[in-house]
């Protein structure tokens, strides 16, 4: 809101003028009523207007109509989020490494609970046996 | 205060493809504009829109809607940006800069003569200070409300009425023959 912007004379349309030039269209939106209603009553409204549209003009002369390059918005477009698919992936990543870690307790669990091999060894001590030379000879 | 983008922004921030193309299609040719006019460099322009937008999507994941709408935080990295390449250029001033400006083609066309006056006011927009050349691209050029211009810049809208019609003066003033060329009838002309 602008201090001068409360009644519309010669003055505060020149400074508007000034700032906004000769299109209403680009004036504060409470002003451009009262902006029309003072050029068309105004003697040197006329003139001033006629200045400012001079630069407009010139202005509108170097507006560039070229928009960005081609291939701009596709190299913006490559850098953009991607949607989460990891979002999936990491229950399926936490689903297979709880059933890794169940497996390896489970595995190890169920050697500890089955019942523990009779201890036979004669096998063992039958082999390391001393041999019996008794008969040699 | 109602952000026509926040939903853009949120859906693009998730990975929403065609939220992202949306956004692009919406602000990527005024991003080139206000950075063409501050810098008068089209390449260098299109590498701060880029810019822009790499931020964009490092935002929006996390974007909140705020005080400020979604356009004017980015028109306000835009410019940012703008200025720091301008500073730069004032520290490490490039010896190349505006040998590309003239065309020398015979002819006086009337596409040649466009030209020599876009480049003309161009110049003169190069010349006005920082801060007078943004509020004339963003109010003259974007057609932007003088409220929504006065955001972006953090100004209260006085102040950018006062660099508006500074920046005018000084264009006026170094303009003349260009607008007494354009509008004063054959007899102007070159």
């Amino acid at each position: 809101m602008t201090k001068k912007e409360e009644t519309m004379d010669r003055e505060r349309f020149a400074y508007l003028l000034d700032a906004y030039g000769a299109d209403f269209r680009r004036w504060p939106a409470q002003a451009r009523a009262q902006a029309a209603a003072f050029a068309a009553q105004d003697a040197e409204a006329a003139a001033l207007i006629g200045e400012a549209r001079k630069l407009d003009a010139v202005l509108d002369g170097a507006r560039d109509e070229a928009g960005p390059s081609a291939d701009l918005a596709a190299r913006i477009l490559a850098a953009a989020p991607r949607a989460q698919r990891p979002a999936f992936d990491r229950r399926a990543m936490l689903a297979l490494a709880a059933c890794a870690v169940f497996g390896v307790l489970i595995g190890y669990g169920g050697g500890m609970l089955a019942p523990a091999p009779a201890e036979d060894d004669s096998y063992f001590s039958m082999a390391f046996e001393a041999p019996s030379f008794e008969d040699e000879g | 205060m109602i952000d026509p983008d926040a939903e853009l922004v949120r859906s693009a921030g998730a990975g929403d493809t065609r939220a992202a193309e949306a956004l692009v299609r919406r602000h990527l040719p005024k991003m080139v504009g206000v950075a063409r006019r501050m810098l008068s460099d089209g390449a260098e322009a299109e590498d701060v829109a880029q810019e822009v937008f790499l931020r964009v999507w490092r935002e929006a994941p996390r974007w909140k809607p705020g005080q400020a709408k979604f356009e004017t935080w980015m028109h306000r990295v835009a410019l940012n940006l703008c200025y720091d390449r301008l500073r730069r250029r004032r520290e490490r001033p490039d010896p190349d800069a505006g040998l590309m400006v003239a065309d020398t083609r015979p002819l006086a066309s009337e596409e040649w003569l466009a030209r020599q006056r876009a480049a003309r006011v161009n110049a003169a927009l190069a010349q006005l200070p920082e801060r007078q050349r943004a509020a004339i691209a963003l109010v003259h050029f974007d057609e932007m409300s003088n409220i929504a211009a006065a955001e972006i810049l953090e100004i209260s809208v006085e102040a950018l009425e006062s660099l508006l019609a500074r920046g005018r003066r000084a264009l006026k003033a170094a303009l003349a023959d260009v607008a007494q060329d354009l509008m004063g009838g054959p007899e102007g002309g070159p």
